[in-house]
């Protein structure tokens, strides 16, 4: 093992400059799906906190659409 | 049935990912030697080459599954190549940056209007394509055709990519590991350069698998609102 040079032999910009833009789209994709998640599970709590649709509506809905 | 399967494996494909990214830098910077010719800007190719394999591979494996959800009508297919995109533009990006940072110290300019960066600039556009095109159609399932001929249609462009380095006369070096001969490159790079491979590998197995059980839940929300109003 050896410790690398950080300044990479003068090719630090480029070096470092590639790994960090790389990070920067690995971390905006997991933070990005981390939000969709979040958003979706809101919507599904929302969405059972409402009342229930009577079933007289839903026969109603079924018979129309099948 | 899907979703909670997907569920269980996630983990089992994030965590491995992590450990491998960990490992593959550590090889990639503390074991692998200096390259004599491009001194130290080589080690861009520890994710430069991965990343632009996965845009290549995630590409072919959207369009089958694109494919495979048209001609089945199987839902579940089309939303993977739903999933699938995203996750191959992010790799296709990143490879096209990468590849400007290698660029400019080795060639002395960040773009060229080569055979192979082109196409990968098209590999690119077309996953911004399908994406665009998918999110500009209401009824998903016309969405998933839509984007499974454009998927389809695009797929032309990946051996074209692959191939460009011999068909034409361009900047971009040729093929260091080829499946038939022996790698042109030293053992600790090389293992560097696969593990790297495989970590991105795991990664998208598991942002695929979360993007795809969000992609499925919110079909499900979208058809229970519509079968509440009553349309």
């Amino acid at each position: 093992m050896n410790w690398p040079d950080l300044s990479m032999g003068g090719y630090g910009f480029y070096v470092w400059g590639s790994y960090i833009a790389s990070l920067i789209f690995f971390v905006w994709e997991v933070v990005s799906l981390r939000q969709r998640k979040r958003a979706l599970a809101q919507q599904q709590q929302q969405q059972s906190s409402k009342p229930v649709s009577t079933p007289v509506l839903r026969g109603s809905i079924n018979e129309t659409t099948s | 049935m899907f979703y909670p399967l997907a569920g269980k494996l996630i983990p089992w494909f994030a965590i491995p990912a992590a450990l491998l990214f960990a490992t593959g830098l550590f090889v990639g910077f503390f074991i692998a030697p200096t390259d004599f010719q491009q001194g130290d800007a080589y080690r861009i190719i520890f994710i430069h080459v991965p990343a632009a394999w996965m845009g290549m591979f995630l590409y072919v494996l959207m369009a089958i599954y694109a494919g495979i959800g048209w001609a089945f009508n199987a839902r579940l297919s089309s939303m993977m190549a739903s999933s699938l995109a995203i996750t191959g533009a992010m790799f296709t990006a990143i490879s096209l940056i990468t590849g400007a940072f290698w660029g400019k110290p080795t060639w002395g300019t960040w773009w060229v209007w080569d055979a192979r960066m082109t196409s990968t600039l098209i590999l690119l556009f077309l996953y911004i394509g399908f994406i665009s095109l998918q999110a500009a159609i209401d009824d998903a399932r016309r969405a998933d055709r839509a984007g499974a001929v454009l998927a389809l249609v695009g797929v032309i462009n990946v051996p074209i990519i692959y191939f460009s380095v011999q068909w034409w006369n361009t900047l971009h070096q040729g093929a260091t590991i080829r499946l038939l001969q022996k790698p042109t490159i030293r053992g600790s790079m090389l293992a560097a350069l696969l593990i790297m491979l495989a970590a991105c590998w795991l990664y998208s197995v598991a942002v695929v698998l979360i993007r795809l059980r969000c992609i499925i839940l919110e079909r499900e929300q979208n058809a229970s609102r519509f079968a509440e109003v009553g349309v």
